[in-house]
């Protein structure tokens, strides 16, 4: 394994990293691939996208995250999610991963703070068998008692993993700095990793985690499939494979951000000091949301973007920096992070601080046409992969209701001028508002005496 | 008829087309794979050197290259190349390997004359001492980055207890010394040698004019200069220790464990049944997992089968409680031992499915299909088109898995034991 010029994973200080995304208008397919959005009888509702070609790939997204899990039982989503593939539909454990196997499709997924997902990919002649599988594990699970307390020990593992990682730590940090947990309550909320915690995890029970269980169902659930197949046949297919699913629940955690704090979390041996800034952002179905996409893009988006510029090309002052649109809660949020060593880590939360501070002044014309560029072409690869446009058909049906079209999102791309974007910029203040956590050897001061005494 | 044809262990031929490869005078070559309904074009540079071509005083200076190549050419600043990067949409990146430095992106069709222009620039650095200055910070940012990361230092000392003073010893990052001491004269000279003409291939695929592209190279890559082939200086043998070190951390909460055996060249005509045989043991349903995650033993437990220009390696690994490493080693090795048991006509069936479907449904994207392009070509001189690389995958046999394990005996764990590495809160191990 190489070596790459840039890090390959942006860390979020809460929740997955949204890739950049669009809003569209009215929903219309004037040309490019079919599209179907069908509601089945538990709820659970299907975007299908017809593609030639000899794959399938499919992304289900339950509305059941470790935000949802139940004060005192924290760990819950992320330990169901894993005992869920211990035997099901008459298979054991083995058998069932074998026949995953015998069908060569490639599993993915897994448990985020407000969805768990389950995704399959592989040879379209195999996707019957591979739903079928899926279902079993879905309605069909053994949940073997006795396989519990390994699962729980596996959690607890995880947990002490995180020890051992900085930037991990931090993201948790983070996020039960930011967000107030009260908030959440009767769930737990944004506070905690979806491995849990020690309490929590000492307290699951399998009757405690089959009652969570139920909260899994086809209300609020999405399916997206790309395949190349007659999409008759695809909605018999998943009206069969789901004929029995319950409804579920569906509930939204509240994400209560607190503005303005500050908190440093020590970490003795350290080799870097890890800053995170998180701010609020825009909702997904604002009418700004497309604004702050093409904002952040021109923060974050490639190696002319202002962070990459001034703190790593300009200054050498860190390896990783970014920005990513996060969203929890309904609501949008901007999570900035670098990572320095300790010396220099002071000036390089100055010029984050001071990057995010001069966004309200607006982007320059060839900013504005470069995060344009930037975002259309993100528009065009996000759709290319199977896997990866299952995965937007999932998230653009759950977070704005809709199915969005390709040439519909350059549409309304191509309509935005810099006159738009700055008057919403005018308004928009992350520095203002942004709490910072930071997780290294040293807490991180001001980076120069004087200037912090001019500000007194 | 119904839709969905009916399910068989046969993997569908790649509907990808011919495959052009075209040697300009100058000795760089060209690949080109255009593939009309395709909605994006992809570009690289596959440069055939790496880490394992520096000198130990050097050590880190292709890498260092790669991070300069992005900083300008006499044409143009670092700003204006990053600005020309991002204008084609964001997708340019590149990595450095023991073996290969890749340069490649991304772009929308229209965008494919800017594309291949700006990637060209890149490749002509201007290699400015101030620039230097300023990524030799970034370098040393990512070193600590790191540092910081146990899986990645465990690996680190593993490869080095296993090579010894064999060049794939070294870390491609180098060190903090070397890093802090290399200079502008060490990497002008290390980019001269090993970026001539002869050692660099052109990649292009997915939505583009074939002939224009080519008659773009004839012209604009004619002058690419040429570079006398590196000495080959004989290669110290991989040590090999077999030996179990304790690197001992007690800041660490955890314990990851890194060993390695010999395994085969990416030349070697059962490659792809060494990588089943490594799937059988150390993959997602492998004996590995059933042995040690299913019984939580270890929070993590694999096997792959890395190969290199001349030689290969069977690498890898677990993490665990402090008081498991132990137990879970002699595990491992359990599993090691009873390596022949797992070779069964079902489960090489089953493993070669999976790396067949994958291999083609990774092809799916210029993207993707871009990197097994170029890196196939690096490594045997030719390219293989996608049917070739699933063929080679469906074709692999119990008995091809088998031969694998005779040649490179890793299940003799008394005879020829893994060299390992443990780091974390431990005094010792056996």
């Amino acid at each position: 394994m190489g070596s790459g010029r840039l890090p390959l994973m942006t860390i979020g200080a809460e929740g997955q990293a949204a890739a950049p995304e669009v809003q569209t208008g009215t929903g219309q397919y004037t040309s490019g691939p079919q599209v179907w959005l069908w509601t089945l009888e538990s709820g659970l509702r299907v975007a299908y996208e017809r593609r030639a070609g000899p794959g399938f790939a499919l992304d289900l997204r339950i509305p059941v995250g470790s935000a949802h899990d139940p004060v005192g039982l924290q760990g819950s989503a992320g330990v169901l999610e894993e005992w869920l593939f211990k035997g099901a539909g008459g298979r054991s454990a083995r058998a069932l991963q074998d026949a995953f196997d015998d069908l060569g499709v490639r599993r993915g997924g897994g448990v985020g703070p407000e969805a768990t997902r389950f995704g399959v990919s592989g040879l379209r002649a195999d996707l019957p068998g591979a739903l079928a599988l899926l279902a079993d594990v879905l309605l069909r699970p053994d949940l073997p008692d006795s396989e519990l307390a390994v699962l729980l020990d596996l959690a607890r593992q995880d947990l002490e993993g995180l020890e051992d990682s900085p930037p991990d730590l931090l993201a948790v940090q983070a996020r039960s700095v930011a967000f107030d947990g009260a908030a959440a309550a009767p769930f737990a909320g944004f506070a905690h990793p979806a491995s849990g915690t020690p309490e929590g995890l000492a307290a699951i029970t399998p009757t405690s985690l089959r009652d969570f269980l139920t909260r899994y169902g086809g209300k609020g659930s999405v399916l997206g499939l790309v395949a190349d197949a007659d999409p008759d046949e695809v909605h018999a297919l998943m009206a069969h494979a789901f004929a029995d699913w319950r409804s579920g629940q569906h509930d939204l955690v509240t994400a209560r951000f607190l503005p303005g704090l500050r908190s440093h979390l020590p970490f003795e041996d350290g080799e870097q000091t890890h800053i995170s800034l998180s701010s609020p952002g825009v909702a997904p179905l604002h009418p700004h949301w497309l604004h702050w996409q093409l904002a952040i893009t021109a923060l974050s988006g490639g190696s002319a973007s202002r962070l990459f510029h001034a703190v790593r090309e300009e200054r050498g002052l860190a390896y990783s920096v970014s920005a990513s649109p996060v969203v929890l809660g309904g609501q949008g949020f901007l999570s900035t992070y670098a990572g320095s060593t300790p010396a220099r880590a002071p000036e390089t939360l100055e010029v984050l601080t001071a990057e995010l501070g001069r966004l309200p002044l607006g982007l320059t014309d060839a900013e504005f046409v470069r995060a344009k560029t930037g975002l259309t072409a993100s528009v065009v690869f996000g759709a290319e992969s199977l896997r990866a446009r299952a995965t937007s058909l999932t998230r653009d049906v759950a977070v704005f209701g809709r199915i969005r079209s390709v040439a519909d999102l350059r549409g309304q791309l191509a309509a935005l001028t810099l006159n738009d974007v700055n008057a919403f910029l005018e308004g928009y203040d992350p520095a203002g508002q942004a709490t910072t956590v930071t997780l290294g050897p040293a807490e991180v001061g001001p980076a120069d005496a004087a200037a912090e005494v001019n500000h007194v | 008829m119904s839709e969905f044809p009916t399910p068989t262990t046969q993997v569908p031929e790649s509907r990808v087309p011919e495959t052009q490869l075209h040697v300009l005078p100058s000795g760089l070559t060209l690949l080109l794979e255009p593939d009309p309904a395709a909605q994006t074009v992809a570009a690289g540079y596959f440069v055939n050197t790496g880490a394992r071509d520096e000198t130990p005083a050097e050590m880190g200076a292709s890498h260092f290259i790669e991070h300069l190549m992005f900083k300008g050419s006499e044409a143009l600043s670092a700003a204006q190349l990053n600005e020309r990067l991002d204008d084609l949409g964001g997708n340019a990146n590149a990595f450095t390997s023991e073996e290969a430095t890749v340069y490649h992106a991304a772009a929308l069709p229209e965008y494919t004359p800017a594309l291949l222009d700006t990637l060209t620039h890149l490749m002509r650095p201007a290699l400015r001492q101030s620039d230097l200055e300023s990524e030799r910070g970034v370098i040393l940012e990512e070193i600590a980055m790191y540092a910081d990361q146990p899986p990645v230092r465990v690996i680190d000392e593993l490869r080095a207890d296993y090579w010894g003073a064999h060049p794939l010893g070294q870390p491609v990052l180098g060190t903090v010394e070397t890093v802090s001491a290399l200079t502008r004269d060490a990497l002008a000279r290390n980019h001269r040698e090993r970026y001539g003409a002869n050692e660099v291939t052109l990649a292009v695929v997915g939505a583009f004019d074939p002939v224009a592209v080519l008659a773009w190279a004839e012209a604009e890559l004619q002058g690419w200069p040429a570079a006398a082939p590196l000495p080959t200086p004989p290669l110290p043998a991989p040590v090999h220790p077999s030996t179990v070190r304790v690197v001992h951390d007690p800041s660490l909460t955890r314990v990851q464990l890194a060993l390695s055996l010999p395994g085969l060249p990416t030349t070697h005509p059962l490659r792809e049944a060494a990588v089943v045989l490594a799937d059988l043991i150390g993959g997602e349903n492998g004996a590995l997992y059933w042995a040690l995650l299913d019984t939580g033993l270890a929070d993590g437990a694999d096997l792959a089968h890395l190969e290199y220009r001349d030689t290969g390696t069977f690498e890898g690994g677990f993490s665990c409680d402090p008081d498991r490493a132990q137990l879970v080693l002699d595990g491992f090795r359990a599993v090691l031992a009873g390596a022949a048991d797992l070779i069964t006509e079902t489960a090489v069936r089953r493993a070669a499915r999976k790396m067949a479907v994958g291999t083609l449904l990774r092809a799916e994207t210029p993207h993707g299909r871009l990197f097994t392009l170029g890196m196939e070509h690096l490594a045997h001189g030719h390219p293989s088109t996608t049917a070739d690389l699933v063929d080679r995958y469906t074709r692999v046999t119990a008995d091809d898995v088998r031969e694998v394990l005779r040649l490179c005996p890793i299940n003799l764990v008394a005879e020829f034991p893994p060299t390992v590495v443990a780091l974390g809160p431990i005094e010792a191990l056996k």
